[in-house]
């Protein structure tokens, strides 16, 4: 592996352990925060695609809840 | 998530239930990474267990101070709250057992990190073996505590076979 990449994912798997040493509170309302956005993006992904005439499966199929599915 | 604190405090504080301690998703990331969950899991042991609705007068306490039922769940503040009443001689201990931890200066019982990772492996999902890694990995938890606790409730076996699968496979 090229060591500048090796580097990189040490700096990386470093970052990731680093959150860990979050005080309990703040890891779980960065999760909420998580949450508000997920919540946020599926209703703003909901009114765009209920705005399209039809909404179709990834295989083509008109999908029934207006959300596209892979096969 | 301080608003469930104080909920489940001032519950226990009126005797609706004996006492309380969260586990699953939250209750993890007491010691690992935080990690996105849906809802807020509890374990609860109640005065009087007995008759088909067991968690009625959790749900009239609730629903006095305005937290409506969703699902399985009750919504308290932005987190679907799961009651589950102990189950098994696995989760009375860890009831028992749990510790009060600090959150936001409210003081708030978690199941210890050893019995998050023998109820994880009692359940044994995808998410659950991601669980006892998790909590491997933080140092909140060594392998020979998980394989007392296991020993302890009859999973022993189970214990071996995660081992071979995930720690020396």
């Amino acid at each position: 592996m090229d060591d500048k990449v090796r580097k990189l994912l040490e700096r990386q798997a470093e970052w990731q352990k680093s959150r860990a040493k979050l005080s309990w509170a703040e890891k779980v309302r960065m999760v909420e925060a998580v949450r508000e956005s997920m919540a946020a993006l599926r209703r703003s992904w909901r009114s765009s695609v209920s705005s399209r005439p039809e909404t179709n499966n990834l295989d083509g199929r008109p999908s029934p809840d207006g959300e596209p599915h892979a096969p | 998530m301080k608003e469930v604190a104080e909920l489940l405090n001032a519950m226990r504080d009126a005797g609706v239930i004996s006492a309380y301690a969260l586990f699953g998703a939250i209750a993890q990331m007491r010691y690992t990474e935080g990690v996105v969950t849906l809802d807020t899991d509890v374990l609860v042991s109640l005065p009087s267990s007995e008759g088909l609705d067991a968690l009625k007068p959790i749900y009239e306490f609730c629903a006095a101070r305005g937290y409506k039922p969703e699902g399985e769940a009750i919504r308290i503040g932005a987190w679907p709250v799961q009651f589950i009443p102990v189950f098994s001689p696995l989760t009375q201990e860890a009831l028992e057992q749990a510790e009060i931890a600090d959150f936001d200066g409210i003081p708030f019982r978690v199941v210890r990190a050893d019995h998050l990772a023998v109820i994880a492996l009692s359940v044994g999902r995808a998410k659950d073996n991601a669980r006892i890694l998790g909590l491997l990995e933080s140092g909140s938890v060594t392998t020979d505590q998980v394989a007392r606790t296991a020993q302890r409730h009859g999973l022993a076996d189970a214990w071996v076979r995660f081992e071979k699968r995930f720690l020396h496979g």
